[in-house]
Order: C-alpha cells, then structure tokens, then sequence
C-alpha cells in the first residue's frame, strides 16, 4: 500500500538493487484514522517551516533599524533581489501588488526544498517489516516510514501552491484586463495586424487562442509536476547513492554513504535553489503576460 | 544475455500491472492527491503567504521605500551642494578677481602718486637747494666783499703807519684818505 504505484516501476529479480531507491511516491500519514489522514509527514514539516518563516520574518522587522545589520540586513538583502526580479518582469504597476506572493513562493518553496536535505530527513521514521521497530533507520530491503517528509516532494502543496496562484492570477488579469480584454488578448489578432489580413486570420488566431486556453488550463500541472518532480527525484538519488554499499559490510557501508551522495547533495543543493527560481520567475512571467495590454506591447 | 532474456520475458507483464494500475487508479490518486491533504497544504501556504506579506515583506517595503527616499532627498542635496558650491567658486573667483583688479588700480595709483610726490619734493628739494645756493654765494661774496674791505682797511693802516715810520711824518688826514684811496683802487681785483 505504501509502496503503492512505485513498485510497479522496479523490476523485482532483474536487477541487483532498486532501479529507484524506495522513496514513497506520496506523503504518508501519521496515523491510520480518516479523520487525521491530512496529518501527512510532509504537512508536518510544511507546518514547521511555516513557524520557521513566522519565527525569521518577526526576527528581520521587529526593531527594524532604518541602517539594517545582522539578519535584518540579510532578509533586506533577499527581499530587494527578489523585488528587483519581479520588477523587471512584471513591470513597475504591478510589482508591488505581486511581489508579496512571488516572493512567498520563493522563499517558501527554497526552504522547503533546502530542509529537505537536512540529515534525517526522509530517512528517520517508523519501521514496517520485517523489522517491527518504532524508529528505525531507512534501509533498502524494508519500508520506513519517514518522520519528515520534504514538503516539496508531496504533490499535494506544489499542486496547492499551483492552484492558488492560479487563482491570484484569474483575479489579477480580470481586474487589470477585463473579461472582454482577456478574451481579446487570448483570441484576438496579435501583432498589430488589422483590416482584411486580419479577417482572414481570425480563424488561426482562434486556434491559437483555444490552444493558449489549453496552456493555462495546464500551467498548474506543469508548474507543481516540474516543481514535484525534481525534488522527488532528487530524494530518490540521494536514497540510491547513500544505499549503494549497504550489502558491503558496515564500515564500507557507513564510508559510502558518506561519501558518495555527497556530490549530489551540492546538486540538490543547487537544484533546490533553481527550482525555486523557476517557479516564481515561471509565475512573474505568467503575470506578466495576461496583464501587458496591447499598446504596451506595441512599444 | 540471461540478464536480457530474462527481462524481455518480464517486460509484457510489467507492461500489463503499470497499464492495470493506471485504469485502476487515476494519476492524482497515485500521488496522494486527495482533498484533505490537498487543503492541508492549500491552508499552511496562505498562512505562510499572509504571515509573510504582513509582518515581513510590507514592514521592509516601509523601510525601503523611506532609505529610497531619503537616498533621494540626498541626492538632491547634493545637487543643490554641488550647484552651490559652484556658485561659490564662481562667486568667489568673481571677488579675487574684482580684488585683484582693485589692488592693481591702488597700487598704480599709489605708485602714480608717489611718482609725483617724488616729484614734487625732487622740485621742491632742487629750488630749495638753489635757494640754498644763492644764498651761500650771496653770503660768500658779502663775506669776501667785508674781508677785501677789511683787508684794503687793513693794508691802508699798514700802509699808511709804514708810510708814516718811513717819512717821519705825520701823516694829515687828506694824505692818509689818498693813500687808503689808491691801495684800494690798486688792489682791487
């Protein structure tokens, strides 16, 4: 059950180890009753990050210091890069109002992913069988069910995260365009073509808007798979490169899985960033591009 | 070879349970998408994103927005500094060269009168000096007269007592007149 669709994917017999480390495909819960079923390990460790968040902003703003020193410097520091990127993509009018939740997702989803390369995590949890054991470590030939769960490998907040921006961003093009304008801008001719060339290409024009309709509908399950994805895979390598010398003896086991996830842990570490990056910037452009009218373009 | 073998013989029924498996269950669900985990997530967000907006990025925006404006205002600043250090410079460029001009006129002008103060007293010293001058030849040629007068008195007495000593006579008075008369008009020079 936990196992659930990966399983399906490991060709049990052929190979000489899991062709994917057991990374479970989905946040587990912590207990079996429906009604704490949310209470999965992944929304335990969104939980905490949340606190941490809470915990960073009020240490950066409270007796905020207009010459800023030690974390407050450091928080002013992120806050002015991100404002600046947002800034340039989506234009002076509207950075101000979008910039909040731009840079939430940014900073939400780096820590997220960041934690989930803390020690521990992922790997620490409640034993299954054979071993029975309340807390055991993660090992390749029985299933753990991890205590901590990088939230950003649980489809459930990247599809969330997805589906309010998704949200913002409908409210945000309707009220700087209009509905007629978002219909015009979708489905009408683009780059400045009128008269008769622009009547007979009203049917392309159509087509593309349909297909652009398409796009959007899809931008959610793009942004939060990409997002899901990577960090999921990189949880994955991670357990593969750790597990690799499991079966050479403890000293040779304990030596390679020091050793050899560590380059991958300097990966994740950049990929972690990079996702991040890429979700936000991905939102700023998707902002950006509902919201620029005609005549702006034009210029 | 075994390994491949061995493999083509599993693959048809790997196929068959990932294709079961999906009619089975929809992609969501292999996931662990549902909606209570799904809300979870949705509710921790907003908080994340309103407890950010709140007490982190708007009380930053704040001061941001003052340093901008203060870095502004002293922008500004600087540039009504700058202008008026230029004026400054200008201005005070202006009075060394108004001083200088000024300094020049009263230094020819000192000079101008000086020259003609030297002038007036070279005029002065060079008449006074002639005043001088005459004067003393005035003074000589009158002492020089009194001396000769004094001297032909004198050379008459002489004369005349010598005249007198010699002759053994008593000279009258018309004598000695005429003998005064004629050593006066003899050395007369």
């Amino acid at each position: 059950m936990i196992q659930g669709g990966l399983d399906a994917l490991i060709l049990e017999g052929l190979n000489p180890m899991p062709l994917l480390g057991k990374v479970s495909l989905f946040a587990e819960p912590f207990a079996e009753a429906k009604i704490f079923g949310w209470l999965t390990n992944s929304v335990f460790v969104a939980a905490f990050i949340a606190l941490l968040l809470l915990w960073a902003a009020r240490k950066a703003t409270r007796n905020a210091q207009r010459v800023p020193t030690g974390f407050q410097n450091f928080f002013e520091l992120i806050v002015e890069f991100l404002y600046s990127q947002v800034e340039q993509i989506v234009g002076q009018k509207l950075a101000p109002r979008v910039f909040p939740l731009l840079a939430t997702i940014f900073i939400y989803v780096a820590v997220a992913n960041w934690f989930g390369l803390l020690p521990g995590i992922g790997t620490i949890g409640f034993g299954s069988e054979p071993t029975k054991a309340f807390l055991t470590l993660s090992a390749h030939d029985h299933h753990v069910v991890p205590l901590l769960r990088p939230p950003t490998a649980d489809l459930n907040l990247t599809l969330g995260m997805a589906a309010v921006f998704m949200l913002i961003w409908v409210y945000l093009t309707v009220r700087e365009t209009g509905v007629i304008g978002f219909i015009k801008h979708t489905f009408g001719p683009k780059g400045g073509i009128k008269g008769a060339l622009g009547m007979v290409l009203v049917p392309i024009f159509m087509f593309v808007g349909v297909i652009e309709i398409i796009s959007i509908a899809l931008r959610p399950v793009s942004l939060s798979l990409r997002l899901f994805g990577n960090v999921f895979a990189g949880e994955n390598l991670m357990h593969v490169m750790s597990g690799l010398g499991d079966k050479a003896g403890a000293v040779v086991s304990f030596l390679i899985s020091v050793l050899l996830p560590l380059p991958t842990f300097f990966l994740e570490l950049l990929v972690g960033g990079l996702q991040a990056m890429v979700f936000a910037l991905l939102c700023a452009v998707y902002i950006q591009l509902s919201t620029t009218h005609e005549e702006e373009e034009d210029h | 070879m075994d390994f491949l073998t061995s493999l083509t013989a599993k693959m048809p029924t790997f196929l068959a349970s990932a294709a079961g498996e999906a009619s089975e269950a929809s992609l969501f669900e292999k996931f662990g998408v549902n909606w209570p985990k799904f809300l979870a997530q949705v509710l921790l967000f907003l908080i994340v994103y309103m407890i950010l907006s709140k007490f982190a990025f708007k009380p930053i925006m704040v001061i941001l927005e003052e340093r901008k404006q203060r870095i502004a205002e002293s922008e500004e600043n600087l540039k009504k500094i700058a202008a008026e250090l230029e004026a400054a410079d200008l201005k005070r460029g202006e009075i060394i060269s108004e001083a200088n001009s000024r300094a020049e006129r009263l230094v020819t002008e000192a000079r101008e009168s000086a020259e003609s103060v030297a002038e007036k007293k070279r005029a002065e010293a060079t008449s006074e000096a002639a005043l001088i001058i005459a004067k003393a030849r005035e003074a000589g040629e009158l002492e020089k007269n009194q001396a000769m007068a004094e001297l032909k008195r004198d050379f008459g007495r002489l004369v005349v007592d010598t005249t007198g000593k010699v002759t053994g006579k008593v000279l009258s008075d018309d004598d000695q007149e005429t003998i005064n008369r004629e050593i006066s008009a003899q050395i007369s020079l």
